[in-house]
């Protein structure tokens, strides 16, 4: 049983775990009712052995990808491992056991081979309204009871049977049961799906060696992080940063400082140093969100997937050598009944200053600045049935230029990876329609060798009266350049009324419940991406093809670049003018 | 009748006759020329002449040519298609750039954004003007801005664009801005590839609709002289058979249609490979096939379960990471081939691929100019590949070239033996291979002990065997023309149309009206497929249809495709459509929900006819081992364990049903070389295909 497994059939059953994680998300999503899962994907699916180590996990959204372990530990506090029987399914989001933030639903089954325990098929997904103070999401909340219902590992069917009691209790509870209780289908859809799949592996390669198998695979990703976190020299590396507000006390800045305590082939981060917890919703559970964004980081810094060809599978073994320490009472570590819903600009802050952190030690593996943050809009209405309706829509913003290339524009950065929504498929069922959905046109791209990518700009105009909540931040913290790169632009919130035609006007990046007239249209301009490098050094052709492309202008091109255009009668009216580039390069260099 | 089968590829063609006489006796010949890269057609013509001379036919006596071409693909791959320009909805001038706003990697800081580093349209190029349909019904909110529309073609022709597209939002619900766009653009810019969105395909969500357009028009202009080029030379040789283009579905269709939606043609070279390996393992009685298609610069990777081919989802279809929503089989390429060149790169690691030296000049041993080393080259090192034999010794190999290119640029470098360097080239891309072969099989969950694997296309059956071993396949098939399997697949296919149309529809408490609106667009979509298998000369009473609904549930955001019954659509079409959508919810995903409202999406009809099918003879039985009868002679090779032995040749036309080679033997034919290594047999089946396995002892 302890014997080593030959590679083929460790390769084998490697891909066959990952197909299975695979299959768990596609039938979540493609099965799933709400545009939070089905399109934008906001899940996670995996397989977990009898510790709650992660032996596979579907490549949905990193955010969820190593928080299922914190749940299972947490449902264990209320159902211990010899209180499971086949066919049961477990319902939890509580957020102080475990749960990544109350709207992420985890579903559990636990996996009996020949009627004996041997692990758990679970996912998680994000619900579109599960009653909080406000339909959607929250900020401005009391303290976690707020956040709506908190189901503590409860078991929704017990040996098979549901519980209808339970069933109808969560059915009644949330603003849009036609589209919760599908998604719950959906999941519970998906955890039977792993169930069915690791028995069948199990029948074909026999127990033991499915285990055997799953235990070396872990202990390879570990020893692959490992490898690279040893190249790092032995220190402490710090950064700073801030969040604008927590969303009620307006111009009171929340800071986020970062340490890489970096030891031989072990890592520590340490969030000491950040704010205190505070009083409303924008706090980060310590389990289930603060440790994931840390795990994440190590991974796409140095086993990053574009530049390492060796496949690396995903699970718990990528998690061990990273220690995550942040003060209890901290904004990262709350303490119950802290609310601590809106978490994720925060994460996204941790990941990257552990970046920034590294970038003097890791120059060819880092970013600039990056826009960091997360726009999540829920905009609602009460449709005239008396039924609500409710939209949560995720805005991507930009990353920072990169040691061999720009930052991308308008994409999902970090611990998220959503897909939008097809302007065309909201149009078709919901009182809202988009008005704008471009790159920006307000600010230049955060100059550099390789320069930011630029944010998005989108506008949704209400066709009913509603509400709407935004989490969001870094109005005021703009992404930095680096190695001589300028910086990047922070973000703005804008609201007009399209049918009075009345002047846009600046909000904070936080509301809550904000009530809707007719023809409101909400404006979210993201932040853009700092630069890498010294802009002079541009290849000037690339300067030249952000003027044409409308990022930047003829004067600047000059001023930041050094690059000097010229009229030309192609129909694209602007060309190289290569000498006076040269000269005006040549004479920026010796006054430098 | 006679038929040609023409499948280019990136460094030879293949080609393909088939002669059956009024008495139903039947001929096939096979030929091969150098693929010419500036201009396929040119290559193809030469063949198909050489070929009618082969087999004694004048070239006006070719009923029907069957063709299958890397035109598209190529033109996505090395990104040389049309400059081409977009005309949008204000507010809306980066939905290309956008994409759905997921990076293609989870884990990656680093990583590329193809629709952004190498976009389609250019942002400059793409033009928004003033115009508004809402949903749901498709009502026009602004009206379109004509003046604005000129103005953006007018831009368009100074800048001497080649193509444009016109994408607005909602097109699908009402495409009246864009094809009044269209007409205004046509007008102003008459020679221009021209095509709206709502044409190419018609279907919801606006970023895979204009992606689809934008590569429509990308490679259209291209793809499009390609296709008269290929006619007038056709023509000016005397050929006048009809020509059918294979398309990425599997089916066939017309010149004019592929050059009308050349963006159904991206997969047109690869498939005819397919389809060919499902025939040649439907007659070893072999349903459960991995097939790898190895030709000069890329190799191609496809599985066939249960004797199906794998059909994408048309949500999950990509070319170059760009969504292309049209149906395609599953293939997957990659860049290893006979002309893969080896080298040392700058930090000293041993390289094969992805770079090939094509035909032009070819690997060192044509003695073309070509200096660096190719994976041919070290097949030829090892004495595997005979000059003799060369493709039937009609183009001379030097061995001597070989030789010294691998010595200068690899062995010396680094410190090997010639030998120990030729086999690393092989020990390398080998591997490349077998880790692509199992990314599209053991990791989705394909395990490969169960499949047989053909490898084909000229160097196929070269590699067979080593990559059999690496991937643990039950056994090796090395079909009885590698060099030709894509081009014999094109004889086997169908013509296949398909047409599309969005028509959101509930099935669920509709008035007979909604129904019967349901009805006409089915009824229309099959006009238009029957128009076009009639213009493909085939008489109505061989046309066959079938209908398709896209449903989900309400609400849901992915659909399962359900066959439509015959006959007007009613409400107990509806009721049935329902019920066997709830059975494919629950075959695919293990739940349904029958109470909840079922709503179609997307309307498709598929208009097929069945044709010839290609026959080959049976061999004779022989049933003998290591015949005499067929040995040549022999001549030390080297196989991948290092072991150098005299081997045996045998001429694989001298060969007969039931007789076995036991390795250490190279079988050899006049378009490619089986390798069967030291502890290996090879069995002739009945059409002549080789099923390579372990040798055992036998009771």
């Amino acid at each position: 049983m302890t014997k080593t497994i030959d590679p083929i059939t460790l390769q084998v059953i490697g891909g066959a775990l990952h197909a299975i994680a695979e299959q768990m998300g596609n039938v979540l999503y493609r099965m799933s009712y709400s545009s939070i899962i089905r399109e934008s994907q906001d899940l996670g699916a995996g397989l977990f052995d009898l510790d709650y180590n992660t032996l596979c996990e579907s490549d949905s959204t990193p955010m969820h990808i190593g928080s299922i372990p914190g749940y299972m530990r947490g449902i264990e506090k209320s159902i211990p491992k010899s209180s499971w029987k086949e066919g049961d399914v477990v319902i939890h989001n509580h957020p102080y056991y475990g749960a990544s933030h109350s709207p992420d639903i985890g579903i559990v089954m636990p996996i009996f081979y020949h009627g004996e325990l041997v692990g758990f098929s679970a996912n998680t997904a994000h619900h579109l309204d599960i009653g909080a103070a406000t339909p959607g999401l929250i900020i401005d909340v009391p303290d976690v009871f707020a956040e709506g219902m908190l189901l503590n590992g409860l078991k929704l069917y017990e040996a098979g049977k549901r519980n209808e009691t339970l069933w109808r209790y969560i059915s009644g509870n949330t603003r849009v049961p036609g589209l919760v209780m599908r998604d719950l289908e959906a999941q519970i859809a998906a955890a039977e799906l792993g169930v069915r799949r690791y028995c069948e592996l199990m029948d074909t390669y026999g127990r033991g060696t499915v285990e055997q198998a799953c235990k070396q695979l872990m202990d390879y990703s570990e020893r692959m992080l490992r490898r690279e976190i040893a190249k790092i020299p032995d220190g402490d590396y710090t950064a700073e940063g801030f969040m604008d507000d927590d969303g009620r006390t307006r111009g009171k800045h929340l800071p986020i400082k970062v340490t890489v305590r970096v030891r031989g082939d072990d890592v520590e981060v340490d969030l000491t140093g950040s704010s205190p917890q505070v009083p409303t919703a924008f706090n980060v559970p310590f389990e289930g969100s603060t440790k994931v964004a840390c795990y994440f980081a190590f991974r796409a810094l140095l086993l990053d997937t574009y530049t390492n060809q060796e496949y690396i599978p995903q699970n718990e073994g990528s998690f061990r050598p990273v220690k995550v320490t942040a003060p209890l009472g901290s904004i990262f570590n709350p303490i119950a009944p802290a609310a601590c819903e809106a978490r994720f600009n925060q994460i996204q802050r941790i990941v990257d200053l552990i970046i920034k952190a590294l970038a003097p030690v890791l120059p060819d593996k880092c970013t600039a600045g990056n826009a960091a943050c997360l726009s999540f809009a829920s905009y609602s209405g009460v449709r005239p049935s008396g039924d609500y309706w409710v939209l949560i829509e995720v805005n991507e913003a930009a990353m920072g230029g990169r040691p061999a290339s720009d930052g991308p524009d308008t994409i999902e950065e970090l611990m998220r990876n959503t897909r939008n929504n097809p302007l065309e498929d909201l149009g078709m069922h919901l009182p809202m329609i988009c008005d704008r959905y471009e790159i920006r046109d307000d600010v230049f791209p955060g100059a550099g060798e390789y320069r930011g990518g630029m944010g998005v700009v989108k506008s949704q105009r209400f066709l009913t009266p509603g509400f709407m909540t935004h989490e969001s931040d870094r109005n005021e913290d703009t992404p930095w350049g680096i190695f001589g790169g300028h910086e990047g632009a922070t973000a703005a919130v804008r609201i007009h009324n399209h049918d009075r035609g009345t002047d846009p006007q600046d909000v904070p990046a936080k509301f809550s419940g904000m009530r809707a007239e007719l023809g409101d249209v909400v404006t979210y301009l993201s932040p853009c991406g700092g630069g890498y490098g010294d802009p002079l050094r541009r290849d000037p052709r690339k300067v030249l093809d952000d003027l044409l492309d409308g990022y930047i202008t003829p004067d600047h091109a000059r001023e930041v670049y050094g690059v000097v255009v010229q009229e030309v009668q192609n129909g694209y009216r602007w060309g190289l003018d290569t000498a006076a580039t040269d000269a005006l390069r040549a004479r920026r260099a010796q006054s430098a | 009748m006679i038929r040609v089968g023409v499948d280019v590829g990136g460094t030879f063609t293949d080609l393909v006759l088939e002669a059956v006489d009024a008495a139903g006796g039947q001929r096939v010949y096979t030929h091969k020329v150098p693929s010419t890269a500036a201009d396929q057609s040119v290559g193809v013509v030469q063949g198909v002449v050489e070929l009618c001379r082969i087999a004694g036919v004048d070239p006006g006596q070719v009923d029907a040519l069957f063709h299958g071409t890397t035109v598209a693909t190529n033109i996505v791959i090395e990104r040389n298609g049309a400059e081409v320009g977009m005309i949008t909805t204000k507010g809306f001038r980066d939905i290309l750039h956008m994409g759905r706003h997921k990076r293609p990697h989870n884990f990656s800081l680093q990583f590329d954004v193809p629709w952004q580093s190498a976009p389609l349209i250019k942002r400059r190029n793409r033009i928004a003007v003033s115009e508004r349909i809402l949903p749901p019904d498709g009502r026009i909110e602004t009206k379109l801005d004509e003046a604005e529309v000129e103005r953006a073609a007018e831009l368009f022709a100074e800048r001497k664009l080649d193509a444009v597209v016109i994408g607005f939002l909602f097109s699908f619900l009402n495409n009246e801005h864009e094809l009044r766009a269209k007409e205004i653009v046509q007008r102003v810019m008459p020679d221009a590839f021209v095509c709206a969105s709502s044409e190419v395909v018609n279907t919801i969500r606006e970023y895979e609709r204009f992606s689809s357009a934008a590569m429509n028009a990308y490679i259209g202009p291209r793809t499009a002289r390609y296709l008269d080029n290929l006619q007038r030379r056709l023509g000016e040789a005397g050929v006048n058979a009809y020509v059918r283009m294979m398309q990425s579905n599997g089916g066939v269709s017309t010149v004019e249609q592929a050059s009308r939606n050349p963006v159904g043609l991206l997969l047109s070279g690869p498939a005819g490979g397919v389809i060919g390996g499902r025939w040649t393992g439907e007659a070893c009685g072999q349903n459960e096939i991995i097939t790898i298609d190895i030709g000069g610069t890329s190799a191609d990777i496809s599985v066939i379960r249960g004797g199906d081919l794998t059909i994408k989802n048309p949500r999950d279809t990509e070319v170059a990471h760009l969504p292309v929503l049209v149906p395609m089989i599953d293939i997957d390429a990659i860049g290893a081939g006979g002309g893969s060149i080896a080298y040392v790169d700058s930090g000293g690691a041993f390289r094969v691929g992805p770079r090939s030296a094509g035909a032009e000049p070819g690997p060192a041993c044509y003695g073309k100019g070509g200096e660096e080393p190719t994976v041919t080259d070290a097949q030829v090192v090892l004495g595997r590949l005979d000059p003799e034999h060369f493709l039937g010794g009609g183009l001379k190999i030097d061995p001597a070239l070989s030789e010294r290119a691998i010595r200068e640029r690899l062995a010396e470098p680094l410190g090997l033996s010639v030998r120990d360097a030729a086999l690393g080239v092989l020990k390398i891309v080998n591997n490349n291979m077998a880790l692509a072969i199992a990314s599209n099989s053991v990791a989705k969950g394909i395990d490969p002990r169960g499949y047989s694997l053909m490898a084909f296309g000229g160097a196929g059956p070269l590699h067979g065997v080593a990559l059999g071993e690496m991937i643990w396949a039950k056994n090796v098939i090395s079909p009885l023309h590698p060099g030709i399997t894509a081009a014999m697949g094109l004889l086997v296919t169908e013509p296949r149309y398909e047409f599309t149309q969005s028509a959101l529809t509930i099935l669920e408490g509709q008035n007979d009206n909604a129904f019967a609106a349901v009805g006409g667009i089915f009824d229309r979509l099959r006009a238009e497929a029957a128009a076009q298998l009639a213009a493909d000369g085939i008489a109505p009473g061989d046309q066959t249809f079938t209908r398709i609904a896209e449903c989900r549930y309400v609400g849901q955001g992915f659909e399962l495709r359900v066959e439509v019954p015959d006959g007007p659509f009613t409400a107990d079409t509806a009721r049935e459509v329902q019920q066997r959508f709830f059975a494919i919810h629950r075959t695919e995903y293990g739940h349904a929900f029958e109470d909840q409202p079922v709503q179609m999406v997307t309307l498709r009809v598929i208009g097929t006819s069945k044709s010839e099918t290609l026959r080959l003879p049976a061999l004779p039985k022989g049933g003998r081992n290591n015949p005499s009868e067929a040995a040549l002679y022999a001549r030390p090779t080297t196989f991948d364990d290092g072991q150098t032995l005299p081997t045996p040749r045998f001429d694989r036309m001298k060969l007969r049903a039931e007789d076995t080679i036991t390795g250490p033997a190279v079988v050899v034919q006049q378009n490619s070389t089986t390798i069967v290594p030291p502890g290996f047999t090879a069995t002739v089946m009945k059409l002549g295909d080789l099923v390579i396995s372990r040798s055992r002892a036998e009771a």
